[in-house]
């Protein structure tokens, strides 16, 4: 099953990196990426990912990570 | 802790804003490695006040720093320069991060203009290391160097705790500057537990008849101990713990049923599969600990209370929730949670009776269960045992009196043979009036092998056990039990001499065969004041049990090899 996932990310070294693997290492798929700078330091990222399993989970995994500020489940 | 606002600040290097902000943190130990990228810092060190404990080997620096942390509840640190240093530092940082241990990792790295070049002794150790850290940091300039360090030092112990790294090019070491401004991020807010939540948790254990709880490492991590303790004693809810759970709960009280799992007691394993309420108690359903997760509790309800939200619901679904503080959490559901009841309570003391350790086992070599029990109850409740990865770990986790999860140093997660010297070592210089024992095999001894000399080097008094079988113990067994003993690759039969070898790096050591040794021998090592080594030679087919198969669910527990 595909969703679709809202992040708010502080802009720094690595944090899509960081984003992009936690997704893929959790069992997600990631579909589609779309990444834009929209503060100094602030970016918003939408990700589309497949997996079988429960994507609130993604949502929790990523919100401990320490760029992460916001996530939303679309 | 801040600096903001400070007239006239001064301006340093890099690097000695690096000691400098350790020292602000109470760092006083660094384990580490030096090498040509990271030497600015090892130059600023001259004129610190930290220790600095050098290893022989950088993964020795990582595991030292780990112990450190898991024996100190403070955060552990270690350091190396960029390249092959850094990338030795990674299986222990990987470790710290399986096992949630609060840790700085401080590695050199080639100057920024040169990043990206494939320079001498560059890697990409930020990029490396990104999914084994709680988080990472490159800097860019020396002004930010203090403030990333009391950052990395306020992630790696907040919340669910784990290692930070900080990647420190050559430049920014060298480079003077001010400090930038920086303010200590204020703790975490506690949590309340929903009202909601809290009545639903409360309205689930007064409707259960059979109430158990599992209890993992995030007890420890907390520092949870003495609410649970309270806890269970108003409830008389029995307890099951992980690997990592032991020493939540002291051993000799009656609600404690031992560690569950593919090596855990029958009685845990019988309780956890016959309970109709789990209350999950800062655990995350490891596989070794649940065996075949659809068969696991397949009675029970489950209330799952974890500080690490993302940890509910992972493997399996909780019926209710409690995400925070764990001793918040318990110290309020102990005002209102039944006790008890005495049917279950009888059910499960029966159980401990009946599945009580037996160490009668026949002959005269060392039983190195027996061994284990005895040395533990003699080194006394006050010390330490860092163990290795393999069959003597279980024995520990089945035979030794733990009874703090601080002083159970165990390579739960990555499961790192090579851990038990390095952590020893580690937590004998955290903690210098404590017995620390090394508890290690002859696979896993010879991987951090090298530390033996830093123990020399600086007198460092741990007393090392090394329960030699002459092979791949736990391997052995899995080959004799799963796959028709077709033996690949475990003879370790043509082991070097252990008490020679220690001899060459000016350890004391000495060896024993018989059971009628072990008294003494364990005599010995306790009465030693520097560091010492006592090979044991324990039987080749010797086995772990029980055992749980792979695959197969805890109830169903195999006990011999018949």
């Amino acid at each position: 099953m595909r969703q679709r996932l809202l992040i708010t990310l502080r802009d720094t070294d690595g944090a899509l990196q960081r984003l992009l693997g936690t997704a893929e290492r959790r069992g997600f798929r990631i579909c589609a990426v779309h990444a834009e700078l929209v503060e100094s330091a602030q970016s918003q990222v939408a990700i589309t990912v497949e997996s079988a399993r429960d994507v609130a989970l993604l949502a929790r995994q990523l919100l401990r990570l320490h760029e992460v500020c916001d996530v939303c489940v679309a | 802790m801040d600096n903001a606002g400070t007239p006239g600040a001064a301006v340093r290097s890099g690097a000695q804003w690096l000691v400098s902000a350790l020292e602000a943190e109470g760092v006083d130990t660094i384990f580490g490695y030096p090498g040509g990228a990271i030497m600015p810092v090892y130059d600023a060190l001259v004129d610190s006040r930290l220790r600095h404990i050098l290893v022989r080997h950088e993964q020795g620096a990582a595991l030292a720093a780990d112990g450190y942390a898991r024996a100190s509840g403070r955060i552990g640190v270690c350091m190396a320069t960029s390249g092959p240093g850094a990338t030795n530092l990674l299986t222990g940082i990987a470790n710290a991060f399986m096992d949630s241990v609060p840790m700085l990792a401080i590695t050199g790295q080639v100057s920024s203009a040169l990043m990206g070049t494939d320079a001498f002794q560059e890697v990409d150790i930020f990029g490396m290391s990104l999914p084994v850290v709680k988080h990472s940091f490159i800097v860019r300039c020396a002004a930010d160097v203090a403030a990333t360090v009391h950052e990395a030092c306020a992630i790696a112990c907040s919340g669910r705790p784990g290692p930070v790294l900080i990647d420190l090019p050559k430049d920014v070491q060298l480079a003077r500057a001010a400090a930038a401004p920086w303010r200590s991020r204020e703790a975490s807010a506690v949590h309340a537990a929903g009202a909601v939540n809290l009545d639903a948790a409360i309205s689930l254990m007064s409707r259960s008849a059979r109430p158990l709880l599992y209890v993992g490492g995030g007890v420890g991590i907390a520092r949870a101990e003495t609410a649970l303790r309270d806890f269970v004693a108003a409830t008389a809810v029995p307890v099951v713990c992980t690997l990592k759970g032991l020493g939540a709960l002291d051993p000799d009280q009656p609600e404690f049923m031992g560690m569950l799992g593919m090596h855990g007691s029958p009685a845990a394993n019988h309780a956890v599969q016959s309970c109709d309420l789990l209350i999950v108690l800062g655990a995350r359903f490891d596989d070794r600990a649940t065996g075949k997760l659809e068969t696991f509790a397949p009675g029970a309800r489950v209330l799952h209370i974890d500080a690490d939200a993302a940890e509910i619901g992972k493997l399996r679904g909780a019926d209710v929730a409690l995400g925070g503080p764990l001793e918040h959490m318990l110290q309020l559901l102990a005002q209102h949670s039944p006790v008890a009841t005495e049917d279950w309570r009888a059910h499960c003391a029966s159980l401990r009776s009946l599945y009580a350790n037996r160490y009668d086992a026949p002959g005269d070599d060392v039983y190195a269960p027996a061994l284990l029990r005895d040395l533990s109850r003699a080194a006394g409740p006050g010390s330490i045992v860092a163990c290795d990865v393999g069959q003597h770990q279980m024995w520990v986790a089945q035979h030794w009196r733990i009874n703090a999860c601080s002083r159970h140093l165990t390579s739960g997660g990555l499961g790192t043979m090579g851990y038990g010297l390095p952590a020893a070592l580690g937590a004998q210089l955290a903690c210098p009036e404590a017995h620390v024992i090394c508890v290690s095999g002859d696979g896993s001894i010879m991987m951090n092998l090298q530390e033996l000399a830093t123990a020399r080097r600086y007198g460092i008094p741990v007393k090392i056990v090394l329960l030699d079988n002459g092979c791949l113990g736990m391997v052995r067994q899995w080959q004799e039990l799963f796959f028709e003993q077709r033996y690949s690759e475990v003879d370790l039969s043509d082991n070097p001499d252990f008490v020679a070898l220690a001899a060459a790096f000016g350890i004391e050591a000495f060896a024993i065969e018989r059971r009628a040794d072990v008294s003494a021998a364990i005599d010995r090592l306790l009465a030693a004041k520097g560091p010492i080594l006592c090979h044991v030679r324990i039987d080749p087919r010797a086995n772990v049990w029980p055992l749980v198969p792979p695959g197969k669910s805890n109830g169903e527990m195999m006990d011999s090899a018949a």
